[in-house]
């Protein structure tokens, strides 16, 4: 650590949108070349006090110091005039321009009254080479970028200012975890130079590669900061959710005997997977877990019917499908929580009311011509109370709440009509631990009624903890499975491969049992 | 379909080394300018052969003169577009700007100085209308300017005040399509449209301000997060817009001894169709004037050939249209390979 000395110190802020009140007090204290954590469930405050001290909002009442000087932020321009640079979750990007002409909008290099170009990109270059990226990426056009290439973009877009504090908002939700680690040593880099970093996260296991220091929020306070050393996930979690986690981990039978209510046999397509087994009993959760790449989006997108299989099966009950559009799985049985919920899970501006009943409108109309307003709201509040949705509404705009409530009220959906089938794809991304917990439960409870659910997730502990039996894909194939009794450490190890860059190329390790063995 | 990142670069001397000696910026001309300018040539070659009197001075002076104002307004109809945003107004625009003009030539004996002037005037105070509701109102342009323009046309029409404009005297020649509008050939319209087109590709391309416009396009919050004053750039092209509807209506009035009262309409159709056909993607973000120019130039060549080869004139419309969806097609497939590689 070259020089732990204070940067920023923000003391008793305060922040209310209307009757809201974001914030009721906030104290952060940032140290030079340092990587604090600042973390708490959705709806605890981060966002707020993340946008005061990037000037996207200004607080009511409180005051920050930077370097020792009283400051007031009142703009986005006069935060990056300090040096307070912040890299959004979604990438802030102009898909048509070059990277170069990305990092420097809002401060382009001049020379007589035009861009000068070749500064720039001599700029442009050296930042790169800060953050281990190749220098041809200068003249790239970032919409030709994958995600992750735009992220470590954004991060060059927040340097070139000459940032001293680089706000990463949940990073590490787009990014594989390889990704993640490039990630990692970019910030390792940057804070020997001594660049303070506020990093966000729900990844809580993440923290403990990354972080110094830790300040926890919740219900808009800061409850503390803490040495990272103090700390352990489970103890995090306490603090985030003001309360003792019982692990819930119980024991659920399931007929092994049973027919199966979902097969996948032989299941490929080529170029994305090939010889995929997937067998699913009622009552059954079984979660497929593999990490980005590995071709586990796509044995779900062929089960949503957005893409199709070549060769191989599906069998539902027994009986072959082959679903060819969300609609018409939905028709055949299979109810469906698709993996971005913005883009394909909900209508923002409408409802909570209307978002449950919509794909349910046969059921909730009278005589399938008009809605039955009156069964529509009390099937809402039902499902508003079953899933403890922090609402004050049904009426309420799905697009204005948190994203594990949004999340709740896309998953009551599927819940209206008890589903014999549930696949859910990624069924809790960038949703807070507390939501978390919640969706679980309801997916165990739906299982102890009779449904099969496949859980198609990169979340490692999520699949571990849900699941009664546990498959990795790698190298678009399932290889190994695991029982309840699987930890983390294997299964990772299992999807992450002996031979690290040819995912393809090692069997199913030895010892543990194939596809269809099952230690269920 | 992997998204993996790039090993980092080798030695730090050697990736810079490449750096200084790869391009900069991207091409000057787009491929889509370059098909653009292919199929252009390959109509005027067909042109050529199939009605000889096509590639004569006489045929081609009036197409010139023609683009003229789509294309000049076009320039200012790309940066809206570049921005997201829209402008159905400028057919009402130039009809207000217009029978002012020619009115006041019959009635007050104006100059061309004077001409000039008043109508750019008027073009700039309506786009500046159109700019402060769409850049501080927050609602949507294309909504705005369909208001706007009913409320323009309307003045327009009380100021025609139900009669057709005649006998304007030729004050104007000098921008018009007689002997007097051109120099050594090249019709004085023309030449001030390619003028005003270069000065414009050279801004939006080599300048602060000019790139503020695609940024604007591309993600107006992360514009404005990144310090760009959205606002303003999106008020002054609404302005620019106005300011050249207000010249183009000079070249028009210029064209005639006589203005009827559907002067300007549907040209907002035809400024849009040559912007799209140019390239500029209708989502925002993405263009250049140099393709509208062509885009203007392919709409006036189909028109004219159509006629002078004595087709019924409605083909060209069939054609044009054939022209926006393959344009706008092109942009679609573009982006979808785009998302697909992700």
């Amino acid at each position: 650590m070259p020089d732990t000395g204070v940067r920023l110190q923000m003391t008793d802020i305060t922040k209310r949108f209307g009757a809201v009140r974001a914030i009721r007090h906030a104290d952060l204290t940032v140290h030079t070349g340092r990587v604090l954590a600042l973390v708490g469930e959705n709806g605890a405050g981060k966002s707020t006090l993340i946008k005061i001290l990037s000037g996207a909002e200004t607080s009511d009442s409180g005051s920050i110091e930077f370097e020792g000087a009283p400051v007031s932020i009142s703009s986005t321009n006069e935060a990056m005039g300090l040096g307070i640079a912040t890299v959004y979750q979604e990438p802030q990007l102009f898909a048509e321009l070059t990277v170069s002409e990305n990092i420097f909008t809002g401060r382009e290099i001049r020379k007589g009254g035009r861009i000068d170009w070749t500064a720039q990109n001599e700029r442009v270059v050296e930042l790169l080479e800060l953050l281990g990226l190749p220098a041809r990426y200068a003249t790239a056009t970032v919409g030709d970028l994958s995600i992750a290439e735009q992220q470590q973009v954004s991060i060059a877009k927040a340097l070139a200012g000459n940032a001293k504090i680089l706000i990463l908002d949940e990073p590490s939700a787009i990014l594989t975890d390889a990704e993640i680690d490039v990630l990692f040593t970019v910030i390792r880099r940057l804070t020997t130079t001594g660049v303070s970093v506020i990093y966000i996260s729900h990844r809580l296991d993440e923290l403990f590669k990354i972080a110094h220091e830790v300040t926890v929020m919740r219900d808009g306070r800061t409850v503390g900061t803490y040495p990272i050393e103090d700390l352990s996930v489970r103890k995090v979690v306490e603090l985030m959710v003001g309360g003792i986690l019982t692990e819930t981990h119980h024991e659920r039978h399931i007929d092994p005997t049973a027919t199966p209510r979902l097969e996948l046999d032989g299941l490929g397509r080529a170029g994305d997977f090939h010889d995929v087994n997937v067998v699913v009993r009622p009552g059954e959760i079984v979660a497929l877990y593999g990490l980005i790449g590995s071709g586990v989006s796509e044995i779900a997108a062929t089960l949503y019917g957005i893409e199709r299989a070549d060769v191989g099966e599906i069998r539902l009950d027994g009986k072959r499908i082959s679903p060819r559009s969300p609609g018409h799985a939905q028709r055949l049985g299979i109810a469906l929580l698709p993996a971005n919920r913005k883009l394909q899970g909900m209508f923002s501006f409408q409802s909570i009311a209307f978002n449950i009943s919509a794909g349910h409108l046969p059921l909730l109309s009278k005589g399938n011509l008009w809605m039955d307003r009156g069964r529509e709201r009390s099937v809402a509040r039902d499902m508003i109370k079953r899933l403890a949705v922090k609402t004050p509404s049904e009426r309420q705009a799905i697009g204005a709440m948190s994203g594990g409530n949004a999340q709740k009220v896309v998953l009551a959906r599927q819940l209206v009509e008890r589903p014999g089938l549930l696949v859910l794809a990624e069924p809790t991304q960038g949703v807070d631990v507390g939501a978390k917990e919640e969706i679980h439960k309801i997916i165990t409870e739906l299982a102890d009624e009779g449904t099969a659910v496949l859980v198609v997730t990169s979340d490692l502990p999520e699949a571990l903890r849900i699941s009664d039996r546990l498959q990795v894909v790698r190298g678009g194939t399932t290889t190994v499975e695991f029982g309840r009794d699987a930890t983390q450490v294997d299964v990772l190890a299992a999807a992450a491969g002996d031979v690290d860059n040819d995912p393809a190329a090692a069997p199913a390790a030895p010892g543990v049992s194939s596809t269809e063995g099952g230690q269920a | 379909m992997t998204t993996q990142i790039a090993p980092p670069a080798g030695g730090p001397g050697e990736s810079r080394e490449v750096s200084s000696r790869s391009r900069v910026l991207p091409s000057p001309i787009t491929g889509q300018e370059i098909v653009l300018i292919g199929v252009i040539a390959v109509l005027w070659v067909i042109l050529a052969f199939a009605t000889p009197a096509f590639m004569t001075a006489g045929s081609i002076q009036p197409l010139l003169g023609a683009v003229a104002p789509i294309a000049v307004i076009g320039i200012g109809m790309t940066v809206i577009i570049i921005t997201g945003g829209i402008d159905v107004s400028v057919g009402a625009i130039i009809m207000v700007c217009a029978v002012i003009v020619a009115k006041n030539l019959v009635s007050a004996g104006w100059s061309l100085p004077v001409a000039l002037l008043v109508s750019i005037a008027v073009g700039g105070l309506l786009g500046l209308i159109n700019g402060v509701l769409i850049a501080y109102g927050r609602v949507h342009a294309i909504i705005i300017t369909f208001g706007t323009a009913n409320i323009f046309q309307w003045l327009g029409l009380k100021i025609f005040n139900s009669t057709t404009v005649n006998s304007i005297p030729d004050t104007l020649a000098t921008l018009g399509n007689g002997e007097q509008g051109r120099t050594w050939g090249v019709p004085h319209a023309f030449a001030i449209t390619v003028i005003l087109l270069a000065i414009a590709w050279w801004y939006l391309r080599h300048t602060a301000g000019g790139r503020h416009f695609f940024a604007i396009g591309g993600d107006a919050q992360a514009a404005r997060l990144a310090g760009v004053r959205v606002q303003r750039r999106v008020l002054l092209a609404y302005l620019l817009t106005g300011l050249l509807a207000g010249l183009a209506s000079c070249f028009i009035v210029a064209q005639g001894s006589n203005l009827g009262q559907n002067v300007g309409t549907g040209k907002e159709l035809a400024v849009i169709a040559a912007v799209v056909i140019g390239g500029t993607s209708i989502m925002g973000g993405r263009g250049s004037v140099l393709g509208t120019l062509l885009g203007a130039l392919l709409v006036q060549t189909v028109t004219s050939g159509v006629t002078q080869l004595g087709w019924p004139s409605q083909l060209s419309d069939l054609f044009v249209g054939v022209a926006i969806i393959v344009a706008v097609g092109t942009d679609l497939i573009r982006e979808r390979a785009r998302r697909a590689r992700r």
